[in-house]
């Protein structure tokens, strides 16, 4: 009965915590009558009213310097992109100001934003609406980045992030917004920040990865399952601070690892990840860490878009290679 | 069919001096004129600007600040607008703005610790919810209207000030931040602190417009102009905006004129690219010396009250630079606290190795 | 399509329970004509359509809590305009019916097995106290933290539910003080005690009216009334019920009398109007019918303050005493105001 899609578990986040804390406001471009180009925010607007859930002008640094001020003076602004390809006017906003007022001024003025936009690829969209450029924010100390891979995580999550009296970067995988739908409840019940995790257990090979590519890792963990072969798969969720002590756990017992990320392959979050393995479970390592990531080129439009994100043929042979090294 | 013409949007901007270089009416005074307690009020505050500002810049020479910012020459601004400002209302200040600063709670021992390279001092004792010092030019306009909007929202009777210098009206920030002032009705002033100066480039090299104030024309807000050197002005306008402000009857911008007499900050030279006898020029214009020879000739002040008061002032500045001078360094690892409410698990290691790395030592 | 959600039936009532759908998808109704039958926290409710239409879908079954502001009803527009709403701006977004497994956080620490009986028992392995080594999670501690299934624990529902909530909401919020007393009740006054109660809470108000107020813990603001809108404490079968007797103070003795009749009557036969159950500024509640001399009875926000009245004793053959509880929120009410009050009731009823 309470099957729900992400874009909806979002919506029900937002309308549980707006009714449960007069703080919080909800504000971005076409969010309020129009409820959202996703209609995430959906009858909101009529529901709590243009005080609590407002449209704003088309500025986007202007609307992260509002959340900023806003959560200054002690509001909990949940404030929208449109689409991650246009959060780079905001940038300067998000590191310069959000991700530093509490260190700035020593813990008296604090920035309890959130700010959500869909991103990720994969929906045939023209350029610039599927960018999966998290490491950026990832690199930012001070600032928190979130990213559900389901209807359960997306309403967990936002309550927490909203909850959460730090900034956090809401990033919502536009590919899974309808793609499947989960049982979820109502509840209030906020899902742990800074902390993965696990979405199938397994002693084989540990695939680690986030957002709307953990539909294909689940996928291939299924076939693979047919021969006999039992992946575990984490969800990382928080993407900084990374919490390594629930992946160090798994390869300690896996001995195997396949990282898949959506974002470009250089730089990327895989690469941290990676890199702390090896710092401290190298002796567990049966085989190199494989990574399977987007190309390091701009992500196509639709006709090749394809080819770029990764495939479940590409993860399974990134899981081949780790069983046969040793 | 003759093509009809008609004027759809017309605009004037209105400049506003009550006293000339010379100290001398160019039109009839306002009230404050008559009230010589609230007149050497505001000029003491200048003079501790004044004094706060070349004893900063003394002690950057010595090796005891960090890179400075001179306000020499604008003290009338910031004076002036913290005058008129409720405990209240928000500050959210550029770093140039002592005078205002001073008056709405923050101290000098603060400032000198921030401008130390400390960031204890922005964690101000009295003004809780002023804006800190704002390096990213015009970034702290958004602030101010995301502030602005909390206040609307809870329907207080509270008004943000932001002050911005004439290099900062080039930038996104600040229309964007009047666009939207202006569509919700928000209760903020903008100060434009217009010294002429945005560090090498000249004010005609910022913008084409004839003034800076009418750029808030295009925002839809009640802009002017005032002389910033003549603390009436900038007195009188300043408190009709922030009770505009009050009274939800909208924002404004307001354009302050001044000269820019020290450097950009004292890591700049500018007699590379300015004539020092264009400061010549300026020095006429003084704010401080303006408002003297009219409290002179009002027969309210003179050089025995000038000598008791600079050595009060002196006073004062050497309190807070000793205390300033005794504020010890945080601790290296100190640099992990207030990232996050809560340092997260995979931080505390890092916090810890740092400890140990800087053990025993003071400073880096 | 328009979905018709569960409106607002009364202040602050935020869920009701279905009790009877009276029609199902295909049925064409008229408008204002009955769709289903609810229960809220004190009463039965019909609920008539907005308009008229064609019913598509009804959600929830007999017994299924719903909640204010969600959905009830799905209508079939009169207009044959399905347009459907792409809610996307660009790009094409994709829908399967993949099942996504529920993940469990990673500092969960539980074996596959334990984690399977937490999954079969709803429980969040989150908020289970681990008293295995390594600090695991063990069966046991699953099956304490379910509770349900081993100690047959069953939801509250109706009068018993909401009487829950507003207790521990008060409790959350109310600063409580009760100062406690004797009336000396003559023989008169003793012949209808609520009746004499209420006249000494209507004397007592004009000498402090601080105590028919209301209270906004938020903003920190109080309506005092000028009029008194009386609660009376009444015990059921089905639980607790607060009728109130609105403009107590502008009726006659006989109407008042008739009133608590009428309204008693009411609960007891589950009738009573929700109007009736709101907007109280003051409660009495009378307990002692069986025992209990002084109590300490609380306070239910928005209201700043209740009274109650224990077992009665003979005193002489022409007096009576009857032990007074006063319960006020400290947060809008002072002490001095308070005892007052309480000294006006005193005053009130040993009078004739």
């Amino acid at each position: 009965m309470s099957e729900k899609t992400l874009v909806e578990a979002i919506n029900l986040a937002l309308a549980h915590e707006l009714a449960a804390d007069r703080d919080v406001v909800v504000f971005g471009e076409d969010v309020g009558a129009n409820g959202g180009v996703f209609r995430a925010t959906i009858d909101l607007q009529s529901q709590f009213g243009v005080d609590r859930v407002f449209d704003t002008p088309l500025a986007e640094n202007m609307i992260a310097g509002l959340a900023v001020g806003m959560a200054a003076q002690g509001l909990k602004p949940v404030a929208e992109i449109q689409f991650m390809g246009f959060i780079y006017a905001a940038l300067d906003q998000l590191i310069s100001h959000a991700s530093r007022m509490r260190h700035r001024t020593q813990g008296r003025l604090t920035c309890p934003m959130v700010m959500r936009t869909p991103f990720g690829g994969g929906i045939h969209a023209p350029e610039h609406h599927s960018e999966s450029t998290e490491a950026l924010f990832a690199h930012i100390p001070g600032l928190r980045v979130v990213i559900p891979s389901s209807p359960q995580q997306a309403y967990g999550l936002l309550l927490a992030s909203i909850r959460d009296p730090d900034p956090v970067v809401f990033l919502e995988p536009t590919r899974l917004y309808r793609l499947f739908k989960q049982e979820v409840v109502d509840d209030g019940k906020a899902l742990p920040l800074d902390e993965c995790f696990i979405l199938r257990e397994g002693r084989d090979v540990t695939l680690i990865s986030w957002g709307a590519m953990l539909v294909e890792t689940l996928k291939v963990a299924n076939e693979l399952a047919k021969r006999n072969i039992e992946a575990e798969i984490i969800d990382v969720a928080t993407i900084n601070p990374l919490d390594m002590d629930t992946i160090l756990r798994s390869i300690e017992k896996t001995g195997r690892c396949v990282i898949v990320h959506e974002a470009v392959r250089t730089c990327g979050v895989g690469a941290e990840i990676a890199a702390q393995i090896s710092e401290h479970a190298l002796t567990s390592l049966l085989a190199p860490i494989q990574r399977v990531t987007g190309y390091d080129t701009i992500i196509p439009l639709p006709a090749l878009e394809q080819y770029y994100l990764p495939s479940e043929n590409r993860i399974l042979q990134a899981i081949q290679k780790t069983l046969e090294y040793s | 069919m003759a093509n009809q013409e008609k004027e759809v949007a017309q605009f004037t901007i209105h400049y506003t001096q009550y006293l000339d270089k010379h100290g001398n009416p160019t039109q009839p005074l306002p009230s404050l004129a008559e009230d010589p307690k609230q007149l050497v009020n505001l000029y003491r505050s200048m003079l501790v600007t004044r004094a706060f500002d070349e004893k900063s810049v003394k002690l950057q020479r010595m090796g005891k600040l960090g890179t400075f910012p001179s306000v020499l020459g604008q003290e009338a601004i910031g004076v002036g607008v913290g005058s008129v400002m409720r405990k209240e209302d928000v500050l959210c200040p550029n770093y140039r703005d002592y005078g205002a600063q001073f008056s709405h709670g923050v101290s000098m021992s603060e400032l000198l610790v921030y401008w130390g390279g400390d960031e204890r001092g922005s964690n101000f004792a009295k003004a809780r919810q002023d804006f800190p010092v704002c390096i990213p030019i015009a970034s702290q306009a958004l602030h101010a209207v995301g502030a602005a909007t909390a206040i609307k929202l809870r329907k207080e009777s509270r008004v943000v000030v932001v002050m911005l210098g004439d290099g900062a009206t080039s930038r996104g920030d600040f229309y964007e931040a009047m666009n939207v002032a202006g569509v919700w009705d928000l209760p903020v002033v903008f100060v434009v602190n217009n010294n002429q100066w945005a560090i090498s480039m000249r004010r005609e090299e910022q913008s084409r417009t004839k003034t800076l104030a009418q750029k808030g024309i295009a925002a839809g807000i009640w802009s002017e102009q005032i002389d910033g050197n003549d603390v009436f002005a900038v007195h009188e306008v300043t408190q009709a905006a922030i009770e505009r402000a009050r009274e939800a009857k909208g924002p404004t911008l307001i354009e302050a004129l001044s000269y820019r007499m020290g450097d950009h900050t004292t890591a700049d030279d500018a007699s590379r690219y300015r004539d020092p006898s264009e400061l010549e020029q300026h020095r006429e214009e003084d704010p401080i010396k303006r408002l003297r020879y009219y409290l002179e000739q009002k027969g309210w002040w003179n050089d025995q009250k000038e000598q008791e008061l600079h050595k009060e002032i002196e006073e004062e500045i050497e309190t807070a630079v000793k205390e300033y001078l005794s504020n010890q360094p945080n601790t290296p690892e100190s640099m992990f606290d207030h990232l996050f409410e809560k340092l997260p698990e995979p931080l505390v290691p890092q916090k810890e190795a740092v400890k140990r790395l800087y053990k025993g030592s003071k400073d880096e | 399509m328009k979905t018709f959600m569960l409106p607002d039936l009364g202040e602050g009532l935020a869920e009701a329970e279905i009790v009877e759908w009276y029609v199902k998808p295909g049925d064409k109704v008229e408008s204002d004509q009955n769709l289903v039958s609810v229960e809220t926290a004190k009463a039965h409710v019909d609920i008539p359509s907005p308009h008229a239409g064609v019913v598509v879908k009804t959600y929830g079954s007999p017994g299924d809590i719903v909640k204010t502001g969600s959905p009830l009803v799905d209508f079939e527009g009169d207009n044959a305009e399905p347009k459907e709403d792409a809610g996307a701006i660009v790009g094409t977004l994709e829908s399967s019916d993949i099942v996504f497994p529920t993940a469990t956080p990673g500092h969960a620490k539980a074996t596959p097995a334990v984690r399977a009986l937490a999954k079969e028992l709803s429980v969040d392995l989150q908020s289970v106290e681990a008293s295995g080594s390594d600090g695991t999670i063990t069966r046991q501690d699953v099956l304490s933290a379910s509770g349900k299934a081993e100690c047959g624990f069953e939801p509250l529902k109706g009068a018993r539910r909401t009487m829950s909530k507003t207790m521990s909401s008060s409790h959350e919020s109310v600063v409580p003080v009760t100062i406690m007393d004797e009336a000396i009740l003559s023989k008169e006054k003793k012949k209808d005690i609520t009746l004499s109660l209420i006249k000494a809470i209507i004397e007592a108000v004009k000498v402090e009216p601080a105590l028919n107020a209301w209270f906004d813990g938020h903003e920190l603001a109080r309506k005092i009334h000028s009029n008194i809108h009386l609660g009376l404490a009444v015990d059921t079968e089905a639980g607790l019920f607060v009728p109130v007797l609105h403009g107590v103070e502008g009726l006659e003795n006989s109407a008042i009398r008739r009133r608590i009749n009428e309204i008693k009557d009411q609960v007891q036969k589950r009738a009573i109007s929700v109007e009736a159950l709101q907007g109280a500024t003051f409660i009495l509640s009378n307990f002692g019918n069986f025992s209990g001399r002084f109590a300490t009875p609380i306070v239910v926000p928005p209201m700043v303050a209740i009274l109650g009245a224990g077992r009665l004793r003979e005193l002489t053959s022409e007096q009576y005493k009857l032990p007074l509880s006063l319960t006020f929120d400290h947060r809008a009410v002072t002490g001095g105001e308070a005892a007052r009050f309480l000294k006006a009731i005193l005053d009130s009823l040993i009078s004739n």
